[in-house]
């Protein structure tokens, strides 16, 4: 692969990495940031932000893109979201995202445990809103109708990538199911919003990314993300090639004019980076 | 006071990593959150911020050295 260009090129501020991952480990928390090895890391620590990781650190999925151990599943902590509540409070979120592994060998995918982090963070922290990135539980009805229950602000759910590339990147997964996700997700809460996210570099082509635009849009998805895949090891997907700030620019347009609430396009963004931007600036437009 | 300057462990399974650049040298006066030198990771280039006010003054690894964790990259003379 070429070399690495200019633009990906980040801050490391070691004090603020140090001083978050220090607050997690005093409440025995991961986070995604810190497993999936996220280059924002240093940005995002420093504007004392970060993603929660439940449920575990070890995935029941192998996905060919994703840092995130798998291996053999940790006993689910009944005690877990009642300390994401308390971190999130001492880190004065006003926006918490919480996401997970994927969890197959449980019957609801963890689907409870997300719940109660959701009304456990409501509980300590009733002024912010609430986030959740969730796996597709297998698109069974009965979790998703348990996450929406308890009312996130914002239901995300990633399709990571183009529908010809499921088969070599997220072959647990399903395109389709994950879209169908997103689409239930909406009818259960047509006024909370849904988001979704991607991930460029991996070889799709543009009229694929167009489709994917498409079909994400119908489901009444309000928010997107799009960023440049990073192979977090040789062993993982192949990168097929880095895609430049301009064409960048050209997805976010192709979403807006999708009519998308809100678009992050740029090779270091992520799902959740800057989240709160992300909800506020879809939820002052008309 | 004399503090050390080292490599930072950025990710969990980092053992050491390339230093690709300095961004400043001998000599020079650095503020703290200012960019002081780069190394090169699995996914991006990181440019690591100074801890502190200071002078540089030794630089003890050379670009394109491959440092291990906590390894010693230079000295600097904090303000206090
Ligand atoms: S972009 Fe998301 S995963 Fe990455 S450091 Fe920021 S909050 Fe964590």
């Amino acid at each position: 692969m070429s070399a690495r260009p200019e633009w990906l090129k980040v801050r490391f501020n070691r004090e603020a990495v140090d001083e978050v991952a220090d607050l997690m480990a005093k409440f025995g928390l991961n986070t995604v940031c810190r497993e999936a090895n996220c280059p924002n890391r240093g940005e995002c620590c420093a504007r004392r932000t970060a993603t929660f990781l439940i449920l575990g650190g070890n995935c029941t999925r192998n996905c060919r893109f994703c840092n995130i151990a798998c291996g053999a599943p940790e006993p689910v902590d009944p005690e877990e979201p009642e300390r994401v509540a308390r971190a999130a409070a001492e880190l004065k979120l006003r926006h918490v995202v919480v996401t997970s592994v994927t969890r197959d060998d449980l019957p609801d995918g963890g689907a409870a445990h997300f719940a109660r982090a959701i009304c456990a963070i409501r509980e300590r922290l009733p002024g912010a809103t609430v986030e959740v990135l969730i796996p597709d539980f297998k698109g069974d009805r009965a979790s998703l109708d348990a996450v929406m229950a308890a009312r996130p602000d914002v239901l995300n759910h990633n399709v990571e990538t183009v529908a010809s590339l499921y088969a070599a990147v997220r072959p647990q997964a399903r395109y389709a199911r994950s879209l169908e996700v997103l689409r239930y997700c909406k009818a259960a809460a047509p006024d909370g919003l849904t988001k979704t996210g991607f991930m460029v570099g991996l070889g799709e082509t543009e009229a694929q990314i167009a489709a994917l635009l498409d079909d994400v849009r119908a489901t009444g998805c309000d928010l997107l993300t799009i960023g440049q895949y990073l192979p977090p090891t040789p062993q993982h997907a192949p990168l097929a090639r880095y895609v430049s700030p301009e064409e960048f620019e050209r997805y976010r347009r192709m979403a807006l004019e999708r009519d998308f609430r809100y678009v992050a396009s740029a090779p270091l963004a992520r799902s959740s980076y800057r989240a709160q931007e992300a909800v506020e600036a879809a939820r002052a437009r008309p | 006071m004399k503090i050390e300057v080292t490599m930072p462990k950025m990710s969990p399974e980092m053992r050491s990593g390339v230093l690709c650049a300095w961004l400043k040298g001998e000599g020079d006066r650095v503020r703290k959150g200012e960019a002081l030198f780069e190394v090169e990771t699995e996914k991006v280039v990181c440019q690591v911020e100074a801890e502190r006010d200071g002078v540089l003054v030794r630089l003890l690894a050379e670009e394109g050295d491959d440092m291990p964790v906590g390894a010693v990259l230079a000295e600097m003379e904090a303000q206090p």
